[in-house]
């Protein structure tokens, strides 16, 4: 019982504020009294307020994992790549199954670490040897998806393709928002057009994006359908100037495409 | 006597767990502030506001550039020359303010190596990056709550061989 509502925990207490509760339920006082100083923090990530406020957390106990992690933000937020790095290891080192996920996807959002946070996710999955990993900081990514997309930049198309057909075999899964634009891209890159297609259209029904209309009227130009081609290129352009294409408040998604390319294709 | 004993033997250990806290403590306002620094920056670069310096994710725009992000990697295309040299790999962060009118300045770099050690690259390679970095003139300012707000932006180059392979954020 105890070990079924640890796990049950675990995703809770991850990424977010934890439960400090959690921890006196672990025994564990020390945690959960540095806990108990952050569970109120008016400030913001950036300010020296909040990275003091933290600080006093940790010297009250030297191993809370979120106080690390919640010190790193800023850091990953403002680039600084050695900071963040020094701070979210601490946080794996000390509670390794609840940080090493969200690092890993940092690691390629921010910094496109494409091996490291293909370690980090595969550590993961062998860990828990299921699914059920977590999914991307902002929610929009699983985090195997975000493997399949690292496999796809270190150009290893077909590992990247293979990963993402399992996991839509999954009956557990439930399929992101840019899922089946990453893979039918990835498909596109190996000229399996028919594939391509079969996903852009997938993708069509759950999230219309330019960019899946822009890979559709690149197909239909590799077709020579120019009727086709020509209405998908202004359908792209229109859903790009209504706001419809992929975006991140601080960096770009995978396989982005630019206005300027939509109208140069 | 077994109690200062004891102590005695704890203290290595007391004193190791102590000193793998590395000293992170917060010098400036805010993580990532650039203060002015007369040796670099230009005397003639105001702020609108010195006190309120926003982050370039804080209007929820991201990176904001006439002709979005493709335009600066044609700059960075079209001006900078791969540098041929050996261990040239690893990422180099520049940033710096973008003011209320879109004008920059107080560049800042920090570089690593693949596996995030601080190392200092080629300066033919960091040399160039800033040079282009500080000619780009399509910064978009940033508007919060109806004004124009001086921020921070940053660029990152991941370098391969001496070659830009990817621009980030």
């Amino acid at each position: 019982m105890k070990k079924f509502l640890f796990f049950i925990l675990i995703p809770i207490c991850s990424w977010g504020q934890p439960n400090c509760n959690f921890y006196l339920y672990n025994k564990d006082t020390l945690q959960y009294k540095a806990c108990k100083t952050v569970e109120y923090v008016p400030f913001y990530q950036y300010t020296k307020q909040y990275q003091e406020q933290f600080d006093r957390a940790l010297k009250i106990c030297p191993y809370f994992a979120y106080g690390y992690k919640a010190k790193s933000t800023a850091y990953l937020k403002s680039g600084d790549f050695l900071t963040w790095k020094y701070l979210i290891d601490k946080a794996v080192e000390y509670d390794t199954l609840a940080y090493i996920g969200y690092r890993g996807w940092c690691k390629y959002q921010f910094f496109r670490d494409y091996k490291g946070a293909i370690a980090d996710i595969e550590y993961l999955e062998k860990k828990y040897n299921s699914i059920s990993i977590g999914y991307s900081a902002g929610g929009e990514y699983h985090l195997i998806v975000a493997k399949s997309v690292c496999y796809s930049a270190l150009n290893d198309k077909n590992k990247a393709i293979e990963v993402l057909e399992k996991l839509f075999t999954n009956k557990e899964y439930n399929v992101g928002p840019y899922d089946y634009y990453q893979l039918a891209v990835t498909y596109f890159q190996v000229q399996d057009y028919v594939n391509a297609s079969k996903y852009l259209n997938k993708q069509s029904e759950i999230n219309e994006i330019a960019e899946n209309a822009y890979y559709k009227a690149k197909i239909a130009k590799i077709n020579g359908n120019d009727v086709i081609y020509l209405a998908e290129k202004n359908r792209a352009i229109q859903l790009y100037n209504d706001g419809k294409m992929l975006f991140d408040d601080y960096t770009e998604h995978f396989n982005k495409v630019y206005l300027a390319t939509i109208i140069k294709e | 006597m077994y109690r200062n004993f004891l102590l005695i033997l704890l203290i290595p250990f007391l004193a190791g767990c102590q000193n793998s806290i590395k000293n992170l403590t917060t010098t400036t306002k805010s993580v990532g502030d650039i203060t002015y620094n007369n040796t670099i920056d230009k005397k003639d670069f105001t702020l609108c506001d010195s006190n309120n310096i926003k982050q370039y994710h804080n209007n929820q725009k991201g990176l904001e550039y006439k002709g979005e992000k493709i335009a600066i990697i044609e700059e960075f295309s079209q001006n900078y020359v791969p540098v041929k040299c050996s261990n040239c790999d690893g990422l180099i962060r520049i940033r710096f303010i973008v003011n209320c009118k879109g004008e920059t300045d107080r560049f800042r770099l920090i570089s690593m190596n693949e596996k995030y050690e601080e190392i200092t690259f080629n300066s033919k390679i960091t040399k160039q990056l800033l040079t282009i970095c500080k000619s780009l003139n399509g910064w978009i300012p940033k508007k919060i709550e109806g004004k124009e707000k001086d921020y921070y932006q940053y660029l990152i180059f991941k370098i391969k061989d001496g070659q830009i392979i990817e621009i980030m954020p």
